[in-house]
């Protein structure tokens, strides 16, 4: 039995896969998010106690949450101390001089998460060959450590520049804040965590590494403890940003790594059941109440970046490369200073929430627009629990509609539309922006709203086939327990690609690999389950930024050197529209994922008995035309086999799918429906 | 028939992501640090009459001065003389309606079916484009001709191909031509890219479908411009300030405005301004425009989309030959010092027609710093960087503290990245203690920053304003601290440098100390809350000397 929990704002879901080949368990229930475990076990209890299930049975728990991220939007976080080289204090303020909005005299970056007064420069100063300009004064540290001790802090990062290559001398300075402060204070060095040059990104992501390690530590504390409770034998795994899991020791360590795992447990969830339905390429677009994420899969392998914000803060963590926009259910219709219609990124939420919730709520929404054209069931939602006033989504648009100076169905359809185009341009984004070429991915929809949205997305971009999951809703659960164990080790290298280079990039690649092998061995990994994945980030000399490219290091030295120039003037080429073949490249880092493959629980099959008939018609808007009496089927009715000529809508507890006039769908072996985009 | 809101929009949408794509590419494939690091560049499709219709996330100082270009380059050639796989570039202040020659405009014509349909275009800032001194920004020239080389709109590529012998004669009139190269080919394949992106959008739309949705754009834009006028109360705003000096023969130069505010119309009149100066720093009308409407969208209306339409209800008067209406042949590469402090006149005008968007002054800088040398290996080397400072005090905020300021943006360059790639290291960078000025909310600080050549003599040019005139408080606020560029030797003497040092050798026995200016408080420092003055106090960041003189109440 596996189990994935995913951990949001509002609702705690819960996945169980008993590996037989039955359904899965799915519960959803409120969160409570001042003990996010409560929820977990209690939705755990009952479930097990509802089917029958011995905790004693679970191979494996693993969990996404946003605990840390919302400790630090909160700022209830621990209190950090900072070391750094003279002079250089004020760094981590002034990042990197520039405002957050050029038109916005009134917006700020957040406060730096270290007072100014807990930032303290001591004597050290190493230059980028390594050379020391000013040694590190011991002393001075000492005395730090005594100040900061005396302030109380929860944890001390030691940040001196050029450390990504030379981090002596912040170990030595660990070291001694280590004997000198009180036992439970942690101290943790900036090239530890991430050792790559550019000093305010690094500094930052270390700072933000060190607010979040006492809240998310006791947090694992109690969650490892009553997940212990439960009789639940093995150790809970922690879903990370970049998808893979990580162990409750690591995630004590390296808490910032988990800061984004929400969206990367839903893609890792959209992987494997696109992999298993024989879609290794796809784009996902999971669309909620206030935004929709976007992510490409190419391969069945997800795109990575590093360059991510959190809480208004850069940080550099390997992480899925999802692109989030304000587009959703909730998202608000209104007329702008200019006349134009806009859709978001204000959401109605789901307080008031839209007006068809008749709760309260003043302005259209998506979801009123879908409610009137009929895409929407307009009597109720959620399998009856929320009814739905249609007339008053009808009257909420008619008025938009008069201000516009069209009909009310063509503003309806226009809400859709300027919701659509926010979704297109994040997966444009993410895809023709990077060299890649839509029309080869199928569409993976998921999340309550995404499904709705599918059919016009694909068009605009000219995909073909769009993929709906059984349980759009609960995917990021579902996702985390797929999973497999990962982590990244990089490290600066600054070298050409040459002769010379490539002996540097040899040696950085040998101290990789014993880092690798110390992990692998921490974490118990069975030899026959470890995998290791090389790359490079690599620029031409007197450029900024680095492509990624992946390497195979049993190859020969000069095969090596052709193939990487090869692929890194390709890459250049796909990327930005030329190459200079003349020109030299450069080697700025080294990478290894080390992956430490588990065992996974087989994916449930649909059974081919069930029920062909719809469960009840209605007229449904699909273009500028009229509306076309289209048929209504329950999901669960489904079966594996079926297929399903447009127009059709599929509804089930938290989706709504569209089929369109001319599309077909077909019910899959795993229950995924499958459209084929006939109209483009 | 005119498009609706929703196509208008939905129109919008896909151009101002075409122009967002070229942005990305051109700073990411750039060699320059001003545009790869620093983000001196900007984006836009026009149409075929040569007005912008959406531009990419650009810089202030570009709001105006890409207008020029494509409108030249028609008025030049004419429709009939634009063919499919052209494209122009120029970059002079004068003959190419720009606004300083190191920003280089290359626009590239889009047919559909033989008809010209619009323009995409890109302007970027190189980091030399010859003259008398490395990096093309350094003081000390009376004349465009030293600044670099003049470039008028002409053609850099036909039938698709780049003309080589256009190319050779640009290169060879520029350092590091290599690196140069990799500029222009980025800013060629984002044109390029435009090209490649427009295509299916006309054949989808129809390009008259297109034209229509331009105009509706453009249209958008002044309406929407227009009814953030009318938010301002109706009347005549006056207010003037001092430009420190030109670096050669002028100080004091006073920069004087009229704001008339009628109904939903807005006109600035400079009338009373001083003459174009010696020195460098002249603004050129281009440079003007792109300060007024700044000043427009970022008190009135900080989400509205940067088009043509933005100019339709604005009026602006300049005596001609004047320092914010230059003529040839005015020197004009550090006009942003002097466009920053048009701002500061515009802002302290409407201080009393709009004080709760309004702010103290800031410090009304591109404070730069430009080296050049040879390394102790002999490679040479060209770089420039600019500072912020402290920003004005706001109606409910303090001022942030060592930021860009207003017309610039640009963020530094890592001090790992800079070191790595120049002889240089930085010895000091942190906030200047006590320059913000006091007030119920208090300005920003200003930064100091310490640069040492290693192993090699340096030569040193810099432009530093507000280094003599303080940033005014508002409302009863104090001026923020002033700035200075000075050397310090390790035997401990310091020399203060003029406030445009240009071509000053410096070895590695000595540090450039470069401090830029603070910015000035928002009302009455006795009202300033107990807390926030233990916080000032508690940060460092203000001495308790300050504290006594300027907060004697809540010390």
């Amino acid at each position: 039995m596996y189990i994935g929990v995913d951990v949001g704002g509002t609702f705690t879901d819960i996945a169980i896969n008993r590996d037989d080949g039955s359904n899965l368990l799915l519960h959803k229930l409120p969160s409570t998010p001042d003990a996010p475990e409560q929820a977990i076990v209690e939705g755990l209890r009952m479930i097990m106690e509802q089917e029958g299930l011995s905790a004693a049975n679970v191979r494996r728990l693993a969990h996404g949450t946003t605990v840390g991220t919302n400790a630090l939007i909160q700022r209830k976080c621990g209190t950090v101390g900072l070391i750094t080289s003279r002079g250089f204090r004020d760094l981590l303020e002034i990042g990197r001089q520039t405002r957050p909005a050029v038109y916005d005299m009134h917006s700020d970056h957040p406060a730096p998460l270290v007072e100014r007064h807990l930032r303290i420069d001591v004597p050290q100063r190493t230059l980028a060959d390594g050379s020391v300009h000013v040694p590190l004064d011991e002393d001075a540290v000492r005395e730090a450590a005594g100040r900061l001790a005396a302030a109380k802090v929860d944890c001390v990062v030691v940040c001196f520049l050029h450390s990504y290559a030379f981090p002596a001398d912040e170990q030595r300075a660990a070291q001694i804040l280590l004997a000198n402060l009180p036992n439970h204070v942690t101290v943790i060095s900036s090239s530890s965590v991430y050792p790559e040059f550019r000093e305010y990104e690094r500094f930052s992501t270390t700072v933000l590494n060190a607010a979040l390690i006492t809240i998310i530590g006791s947090y694992l504390d109690r969650l490892t403890a009553s997940v212990a409770g439960l009789g639940v034998p093995s150790e809970v795994k922690i879903s990370q940003s970049a998808g893979g899991l990580m162990s409750v020791r690591m995630a004590r360590e390296y808490p910032i790594r988990a800061s984004l795992s929400g969206p990367a447990a839903g893609v890792q969830g959209a992987l494997r059941r696109a992999t298993a339905a024989g879609f290794p390429d796809i784009i996902t677009l999971d669309v909620g109440g206030t935004s929709a994420d976007v992510a490409l899969l190419r391969d069945g392998t997800a795109v990575e970046v590093n360059e991510r914000d959190l809480a208004g803060f850069p940080i550099r963590i390997p992480a899925l490369d999802v692109n989030a926009v304000g587009a959703g259910g909730g998202s608000i219709a209104w007329i702008d200073r200019d006349g134009l219609l806009k859709v978001g990124p204000r959401s109605a939420g789901a307080v008031p929430g839209p007006l068809c919730y008749d709760l309260g709520g003043t302005e259209p929404t998506v979801t009123d627009a879908n409610v009137m054209l009929g895409r929407l069931n307009n009597e109720t939602l959620l399998d009856g629990r929320m009814p739905i006033e249609a007339g008053v989504a009808v009257d909420g648009i008619t008025r938009l509609a008069t201000a516009l100076e069209v009909t009310p169905d063509e503003t309806a359809l226009g809400i859709l539309r300027v919701a659509c185009a926010t979704m297109v341009k994040a997966i444009r984004s993410i895809s023709v922006e990077r060299g890649h070429t839509p029309s080869d991915f199928a569409l993976f929809v998921y999340g309550g709203a995404g499904a709705l949205f599918a059919s016009d997305v694909a068009r605009e971009l000219g995909m073909k086939r769009v993929v709906v999951p059984p349980d759009p809703g609960i995917l990021c659960a579902e996702g985390a327990m797929n999973a497999a164990l990962s982590t990244d080790f990089v490290t600066t290298i600054l070298a050409p690609l040459g002769t010379e280079g490539l002996r540097d990039l040899r040696s950085a690649a040998e101290e990789l690999q014993a880092r690798a092998a110390n992990w692998f061995t921490a974490e118990s990994v069975p030899v026959e389950q470890e995998r290791r994945v090389w790359t490079i980030g690599a620029r031409y000399f007197g450029q900024n930024y680095e492509l990624t490219l992946p390497f195979d290091l049993t190859l020969s030295s000069d095969r090596l050197m052709a193939e990487l120039k090869e692929a890194f003037h390709a890459k250049h080429e796909t990327t930005y529209g030329f190459a200079s073949k003349s020109e030299p490249i450069q080697i700025v880092n080294v990478a290894v994922k080390a992956i430490g493959e588990l065992e996974r629980p087989s994916l449930p099959v649909l059974s081919e008995d069930g029920k062909a008939a719809p469960v009840s018609r209605r007229p449904v808007l699909f273009d500028n035309d009229h509306r076309v009496d289209t048929p209504v089927y329950a999901r669960t009715d489904l079966f594996s086999g079926q297929l399903i000529a447009g127009p059709a809508i599929v509804e089930q507890m938290d989706t709504t799918v569209v089929i369109f006039p001319e599309e077909t769908a077909v019910v899959d072996l795993w229950g995924n429906l499958v459209i084929d985009i006939r109209r483009l | 028939m005119a498009m609706s809101p929703i196509d208008a929009e939905l129109l919008r949408n896909a151009m101002a992501s075409i122009a967002d794509e070229m942005y990305i590419a051109l700073l990411k494939s750039a060699y320059s640090t001003n545009i790869k690091e620093r983000r001196d560049h900007s984006t836009a499709l026009f149409d075929a009459a040569g007005r912008v219709v959406v531009q990419g996330e650009s810089m202030p100082l570009h709001l105006a001065s890409m207008l020029g270009l494509v409108e030249v380059v028609l008025e030049k050639y004419g429709t009939e003389g634009v063919r499919p796989g052209d494209m122009f570039l120029s970059n002079d202040p004068y003959v190419g309606r720009g606004s300083h020659l190191p920003d280089v405009a290359i626009a590239a014509p889009v047919f559909h079916d033989g008809k010209l349909i619009m323009f995409a275009c890109n302007i970027a800032h190189h980091a030399d484009i010859g003259g008398m001194s490395p990096g093309s920004m350094a003081g000390g020239m009376t004349e465009i001709y030293q600044e670099g080389l003049r470039i008028p709109p002409i053609r850099l590529m036909r039938d698709g191909e780049v003309i080589q012998d256009v190319m050779d004669m640009i290169l060879l009139n520029v350092r590091v031509p290599e690196e140069r190269l990799g500029d222009y080919n980025a800013q060629i394949a984002a044109n390029q890219l435009a090209l490649r992106r427009t295509a299916p959008l006309i054949q989808r739309w129809s390009p008259d479908r297109i034209i229509e949705g331009c105009d509706a754009i453009i249209a958008a834009v002044a309406r929407r411009t227009r009814a953030a006028i009318s938010d301002l109360p109706n009347g005549v705003y006056h207010f003037e300030d001092l430009v420190d000096d030109d670096g050669l023969s002028r100080e004091d130069i006073r920069i004087k405005v009229a704001i008339s505010v009628t109904n939903d119309e807005i006109e600035f009149d400079f009338d009373g301004t001083d003459p174009q100066v010696e020195g460098n720093n002249n603004v050129t009308m281009a440079g003007l425009q792109a300060a007024c409407l700044y000043c427009l969208k970022v008190l009135l209306d900080p989400d509205c989309p940067q088009n043509h339409g933005m100019l339709n209800p604005v009026t602006i008067k300049a005596p001609k030959g004047s320092v914010v209406n230059a003529t040839f042949p005015a020197a004009s590469a550090a006009r942003a010092q002097t466009a920053q402090r048009i701002v500061d006149v515009i802002l302290g005008a409407l201080a009393p027609a709009y004080p709760e968007r309004i702010t103290a002054a800031s410090n009304g800088a591109n404070t730069s710093a430009a080296f050049f040398g040879r390394s102790a290996e002999g490679k040479y080397y060209v770089y420039l960087e600019t500072l912020g400072g402290g920003a004005g005090a706001r109606a409910y905020r303090d001022g942030t503290d060592g930021v860009q300021v207003h017309m610039t943006n640009t963020s530094n360059l890592p001090i790992e990245a800079l070191e790595t790639e120049y002889p240089l290291m930085i010895e000091r960078y942190e906030y200047v203690e006590d320059s913000g000025g006091a007030g119920k909310y208090r300005g920003g600080l200003g930064i100091r920053r310490d640069y040492r050549p290693i192993g090699h003599e340096t030569t040193f040019s810099g432009q530093g304003e507000r280094f003599v005139h303080s940033p005014w408080g508002i409302f009863g606020g104090a001026p923020g601290a002033t700035g200075k560029f000075a050397i310090l030797s390790d035997s401990g003497k310091e020399r203060r440098l003029a406030n445009k040092p240009s071509a000053l050798r410096v070895g590695p026995d000595s540090v450039i100390n470069v401090v830029t200016a603070g910015a000035g408080g928002y009302g009455d420092p006795q009202e300033r809350p107990v807390d926030a003055v233990a916080g000032d106090r508690k940060s460092g960041k203000f001495s308790q000397d300050y504290i006594d003189k300027h907060y004697p109440k809540q010390s």
